[in-house]
């Protein structure tokens, strides 16, 4: 186990920049989810930290050393591929204890580690089979094996679980988890899916563009999103983003929307009369029913899920998404009206996009 | 790709055509050889006046005299010797020279490959003189290498172009999950592309031991002694001898090309599957 620091780090292929001064800390035994869209530069950022790619400049350190001229083997890193990667002439057996048997390590050693992993990972009874002869499930478990064998100083994820349908990625989700709580290696892991780096992670890094947005626990960066990147891209369904413009209602500060509909926000928000806003509603805080400072629209969509039922309506000329419990009564077309609590309403500046 | 093609309804018309089509083009192949294998079971009076039918009597000595004979063994080691030589090399030199190019990027690698690839326009018969001038230089004529240097290097940059692409096609992650446990260039290739290599072996393998194995124009200009004779070359001393029974003629050309069919037919998998590699994303 290890720790790792990336210190202003920066990936350039020619003049175009991918990677622009990237600076992370990592501490021992702490599981880290690198999340963004496609071409954030997320996957560039764990292969610069395996030694797959080449860093353009600053320092990645492991356990307090600098490691940028060392090879993947040196850094005693594992990674697992999106893809498995597993060597498809070998059986499972052998995928695992390749690498060991590449560092010289006596059969009978590579054998006993091989069988302890294959315990953990339930893996015992498949050791003989070749990767073709397995479901991607299992195939998934073995290229998990073939990194925990080596007992490695991190373990880097690279999108595992987008191979899998939908089923068997949530069970494959807990199983590495429990496999983290059981090893406590340093673990860093890259995914689009902001509910894999939620559910998975210790401390979630959102990257845009090749920069960091945020960083925090899960929910410090559902609760206080630091600009409206992070807020659009953390919370399924996405919250609903509007334009509006701050007005003192009746002393406490509220947001004017473009159909004269008034949404009131905490008084403690850094807003000033007349500024122009984006509010933030993440659809599980509006709740429905009638009331003061009620948002009403008329029903587009009804999508039951069974516990919960998405309800899109129309707010201001926008289609703005709530989750409702899955017994109430939405119909398509009726009106349809929820209230939020101003403590619940996410404010940020319309030109910055920077939380208020 | 199968699930694609048995989903394609045909007409009965289309399905006659396609027979009639594929009997016609059979038939251009297997003629010749039939007429040739059932040539060598004839008279000379019948292969004359029946070129084409059945032997009237089965004159199995034809075939039982070359076979008990010393000669065409003799001659099948020798092109056993040259084709084996010539495939092992081609193998080694060309899969590690592909690999190379394939994976790593260094100044010149491009007029390099161009280089190698440049050899594919040039049948050795248009170098003949020079190449007889090289050999006999390096004191290898009337030896087995005088044969086999030539037929290896120009049939590498066909080889090299299989298995480069070949080895461009393997998925990146295999490599890259190979270097992060601790494979260098070398063991990759040993361990990894090698082993995963087999069709494109084969394709090569059975591409270039064909190609030895039916050379004449190489072993006629570099061997001069009659014991070192190749079978191509066997054929043109047999038929000299007995130019005139042509069903004795008939009956050593079949007993000589029998071994390549048998392993064509052992090896067509692999052939067709090395030649096809990479043509469409799996």
């Amino acid at each position: 186990m290890a720790s790792v620091t990336l210190s202003n780090i920066k990936k350039s292929y020619g003049s175009l920049g991918v990677i622009h001064g990237v600076s992370l800390s990592m501490e021992d035994g702490e599981f880290i989810a690198l999340v963004g869209p496609s071409g954030c530069g997320k996957s560039t950022l764990l292969r610069m930290i395996a030694g797959l790619e080449e860093i353009t400049d600053g320092d990645v350190s492991i356990g307090g050393k600098v490691v940028n001229e060392l090879t993947p083997r040196e850094r005693n890193i594992a990674m697992v591929f999106q893809s498995y990667a597993l060597y498809p002439h070998m059986t499972v057996a052998e995928n695992m204890g390749f690498n060991l048997r590449l560092s010289g390590e006596p059969k009978p050693a590579i054998a006993e580690r091989v069988a302890e992993a294959a315990r953990m990972l339930d893996l015992t009874d498949l050791l003989d089979r070749k990767p073709a002869q397995l479901s991607g499930g299992q195939r998934q478990r073995v290229a998990m094996g073939r990194a925990i064998v080596r007992n490695p100083a991190v373990f880097l994820f690279d999108e595992p679980l987008s191979n899998l349908d939908a089923k068997l990625r949530v069970q494959m989700r807990s199983e590495i988890k429990t496999l983290h709580q059981k090893v406590k290696t340093t673990s860093i892991y890259v995914t689009h899916d902001q509910i894999e780096a939620m559910t998975l992670a210790d401390r979630v890094v959102v990257l845009n563009q090749g920069r960091v947005e945020q960083q925090g626990t899960p929910m410090e960066l559902y609760r206080k999103p630091a600009n409206l990147f992070v807020a659009a891209f953390i919370g399924s369904p996405a919250m609903n983003i509007l334009d509006g413009t701050v007005e003192a209602d009746g002393g406490e500060p509220a947001a004017r929307l473009g159909d004269g509909t008034a949404v009131r926000i905490s008084a403690d928000r850094k807003v000033k009369p007349g500024q122009r806003i984006k509010v933030g509603l993440r659809p599980e805080h509006l709740s429905p029913g009638a009331g003061r400072g009620a948002l009403a629209g008329q029903t587009l969509l009804v999508e039951p899920t069974g516990a919960q039922t998405h309800v899109v309506f129309d707010l201001a000329g926008q289609a703005v998404t709530a989750v409702v419990d899955g017994e109430y009564p939405a119909r398509y077309g009726v009106r349809f009206q929820a209230s939020i609590a101003a403590e619940q309403v996410h404010v940020f500046d319309r030109e910055s996009g920077i939380a208020l | 790709m199968t699930e694609m093609s048995s989903s394609i309804r045909m007409s009965t018309g289309t399905k006659i055509y396609l027979y009639v089509s594929l009997i016609i083009i059979a038939a251009v192949v297997v003629v010749p050889l039939l007429t040739t294998a059932l040539g060598g079971f004839k008279t000379l009076g019948d292969l004359r006046t029946n070129p084409f039918g059945l032997p009237v009597d089965w004159q199995w000595t034809n075939y039982t005299d070359i076979l008990f004979g010393e000669r065409y063994w003799r001659q099948m080691m020798n092109s056993l010797i040259i084709a084996v030589l010539t495939v092992t090399l081609t193998i080694s030199v060309s899969a590690m020279a592909a690999f190379t190019f394939a994976h790593v990027r260094f100044f010149g690698s491009n007029f390099l490959l161009n280089y190698f690839l440049i050899g594919l326009m040039f049948p050795a018969a248009t170098a003949i003189l020079p190449l007889f001038i090289r050999i006999r230089d390096l004191g290898l004529l009337n030896t087995y290498w005088g044969v086999v240097l030539p037929q290896v290097a120009f049939g590498l940059g066909m080889s090299i172009l299989l298995f480069r692409n070949y080895f461009r096609n393997l998925p990146e992650e295999l490599f890259q999950a190979a270097f992060v446990d601790g494979c260098g260039y070398i063991r990759f290739f040993w361990h990894v592309s090698l082993p995963l290599s087999r069709p494109i072996i084969a394709t090569v393998g059975i591409v270039s031991f064909v190609s030895s194995w039916n050379s004449y124009i190489l072993p006629l200009i570099m061997l001069n002694s009659e014991a070192m004779y190749p079978w191509p070359l066997g054929i043109m001393v047999y038929r000299g001898e007995f130019g005139t029974e042509w069903q004795l003629v008939l009956a050593f050309i079949t007993v000589t090309i029998l071994p390549t069919i048998i392993v064509f037919f052992l090896a067509q998998k692999h052939i067709i599957a090395g030649l096809t590699a990479g043509a469409v994303k799996s």
